[in-house]
């Protein structure tokens, strides 16, 4: 069965999506529930009154069946206690769309599971309202693998002239402001700049994220640099992504450290 | 109507072709091997059509060996020539943006003993000749470079390969699919030792394929029987197929130029507006260095599926190279080799063109695209 097979059903939750949008105001829970990295990233709001699902709204990075399973689910849960509505599963949202295609039951069928974090966020936050957020690590020092052997070769500790860098593909990893400043100096040089960060996206501040998004440097947050790879030159870099624990590879052409 | 926009996944056969192949189905279908009169007449149409389409190539017709597809040449290229040539060492070199056929033929040959080596590309998909020279050795077997990227349009520099490989005896493949019809080849000025073409891309049937293997190059065949081909690729030969892409052949000799300067226009219309009135979009590709067919772009924030499925409910059909349009469910290899992230490739947008477009169906995507991108970003957490 192709990918694009769609149920009618499925079909016209994708084009006319239900309870699309974010809930704002006090006493919101918000959950999130997959990663851009897979395609599939969905995120809920809840506002809930006598223990009761009053209002709910999803948005979806997503193909199709992201879209779909995600506003069925709004609707399964809309008016439902929070124990009933933790008992909504993946089959559950799936049936109530006449069916998926298969290679979709498992990747894109994440609604069941954003709802469930949501829900236990909300439990969670009421529990201990008060509890401090994790704290970020500070960078860590540990060595990457290849940093010395590519030296000169395209891994870089310090950057004089953004020019000499011009049309590369740069990852520059966050060493605080002065790294932040070379990576929008950098950008003005080459289509591709990645700042690299084990900070969590909340934790930059908005000011200087939005300026890094301006002169079009992309972020990666919560992400480790564990490795360098290449022939005689960097050619990848091997990166650990903290939030989802799995590493993937990515095609660079500098490393500044 | 639908606009077609995915000429890189299919083509229609031009009416001429088809009329061209209509006599060969039951006026002359002889048998070129037997000995009657039937069979000499279909010899004779094979002889025609192998010369017509070895021009295309500058190539001699007995360079030209018949197979069911560009696949299919992929593999009797690398396949063939590895294990008739395994004397000469075991290294193989394919770029990162290769088509799937290749990069799966290496990887088999790579369990059968050999050696494959990658070489990058740079943020445009470009290969540079320098991370090619670096990869060569004295056992380097044979060099396997695209002529341009199927996917995001880019144009190697294959003179320059080719040159460097004879240089260094070592024999030269491209798979020349993605820019037959629309450039001018020529396997001599190129270097190029063995050449992969298919029929349907230059708008003829599918079903039929076309490796050029110069003279003196040694290939074992990975199809035995009767000895067609000579005794490179056995089976009776489909020639209402090759009739076809003979004459397809023939009208990319006589209308390639006035067709890629049309083609090309429309192709700049398309990166122009586009990227103008879509914010945070991105061309994908060589600005340049392209194919005058496609058009090939990332929207950030958006997922490629939903894109095309968008598109599709307003009769438009696309490709992208998101991993949810595929059956892998991986992203592009070849955005991923040009430095984008999983995210990113995601949410590309491949539009290809071709001898039918319209002016209109430009007018009609170009219209179309940035509400559906805005429709997406609103229902998208990430933008």
């Amino acid at each position: 069965m192709k990918s694009t097979s769609y149920s009618k059903k499925v079909l016209d939750h994708f084009r006319n999506p239900r309870n699309a949008g974010t809930l704002t105001g006090k006493d919101i829970a918000k959950g999130t529930v997959g990663n851009p990295v897979c395609g599939d990233l969905m995120e809920f709001t809840l506002k809930v009154k006598n223990n009761r699902i009053q209002d709910i709204k999803f948005k979806t990075f997503g193909c199709g069946s992201a879209v779909a399973t995600a506003s069925m689910v709004t609707e399964l849960a809309k008016g439902k206690t929070l124990d009933e509505a933790l008992k909504i599963t993946r089959q559950d949202v799936a049936d109530e769309l006449d069916g998926l295609p298969p290679i979709k039951m498992h990747c894109s069928n994440l609604a069941a599971d954003a709802l469930k974090a949501t829900i236990k966020n909300y439990k969670e936050k009421h529990k201990e309202k008060h509890k401090k957020g994790k704290e970020d690590k500070g960078p860590s020092k540990k060595e990457i693998q290849g940093e010395k052997e590519f030296s000169g070769k395209g891994v870089y500790h310090k950057v004089k002239e953004p020019s000499s860098l011009k049309d590369k593909r740069i990852l520059i990893q966050d060493k605080g402001k002065e790294s932040m400043e070379l990576a929008g100096a950098l950008a003005g040089y080459s289509p591709r700049v990645i700042f690299l960060t084990e900070k969590k996206s909340e934790n930059i501040p908005d000011n200087l994220k939005a300026k890094l998004k301006k002169s079009n440097v992309k972020i990666l947050y919560e992400s480790e640099l564990i490795g360098i790879l290449g022939l005689n030159e960097v050619e990848k870099v091997k990166i650990h992504d903290l939030d989802e624990d799995n590493t993937y590879e990515l095609f660079v052409d500098a490393v500044v450290i | 109507m639908t606009v077609y926009l995915d000429y890189q996944s299919s083509k229609p056969v031009d009416p001429r072709v088809v009329n061209a192949m209509n006599p060969y189905f039951n006026e002359t279908f002889g048998n070129p091997s037997s000995l009657h009169s039937a069979g000499d007449k279909a010899t004779e149409a094979l002889d025609k059509s192998r010369s017509k389409i070895a021009g295309l190539i500058k190539a001699e017709p007995d360079e030209i060996i018949f197979t069911s597809g560009a696949t299919e040449s992929n593999n009797l290229a690398l396949i063939g020539y590895a294990l008739k040539n395994k004397g000469k060492g075991e290294y193989i070199i394919i770029s990162e943006t290769e088509h799937i056929s290749i990069h799966n033929t290496a990887k088999f040959l790579m369990k059968s003993g050999f050696e494959v080596s990658k070489v990058p590309v740079d943020h445009y998909g470009q290969v540079h000749l320098n991370k090619i020279r670096e990869r060569l050795t004295d056992d380097t077997l044979l060099v396997s470079i695209g002529y341009a990227s199927n996917e995001v349009g880019t144009v190697q520099p294959i003179k320059e390969i080719g040159r460097l490989c004879r240089e260094r005896g070592i024999a030269f493949h491209t798979d020349a699919v993605a820019a037959e019809g629309l450039l001018s080849l020529d396997v001599n000025k190129d270097f190029v030792d063995l050449m992969t073409l298919s029929s349907n891309d230059i708008y003829g049937p599918k079903g039929l394929g076309v490796l050029y293997v110069r003279k003196g190059i040694k290939l074992m065949p990975q199809i035995i029987g009767g000895g067609q081909e000579n005794g490179i690729r056995s089976g009776t030969e489909n020639l209402p197929a090759i009739a076809g892409m003979a004459r397809a052949a023939e009208i990319v000799m006589q209308e390639r130029e006035q067709e890629a300067k049309k083609l090309q226009s429309f192709r700049d219309r398309l990166i122009k507006e586009i990227l103008e009135n879509i914010p945070r979009s991105f061309l994908n590709g060589h600005p340049e260095k392209r194919l005058p067919n496609n058009a090939h772009f990332r929207f950030d924030g958006i997922e490629g599926e939903s894109l095309l499925l968008s598109l599709n409910d307003k009769e438009i059909a696309v490709s992208t190279g998101s991993a949810c349009s595929s059956k892998t469910l991986e992203p592009s290899h070849t955005l991923i080799a040009m430095g984008l992230l999983h995210e990113e490739a995601h949410g590309s947008l491949e539009l290809s063109i071709g001898r039918f477009t319209k002016e209109s169906d430009i007018d009609s995507v170009i219209k179309a695209l940035p509400e559906v991108v805005d429709r997406l970003r609103k229902l998208s957490p990430i933008y």
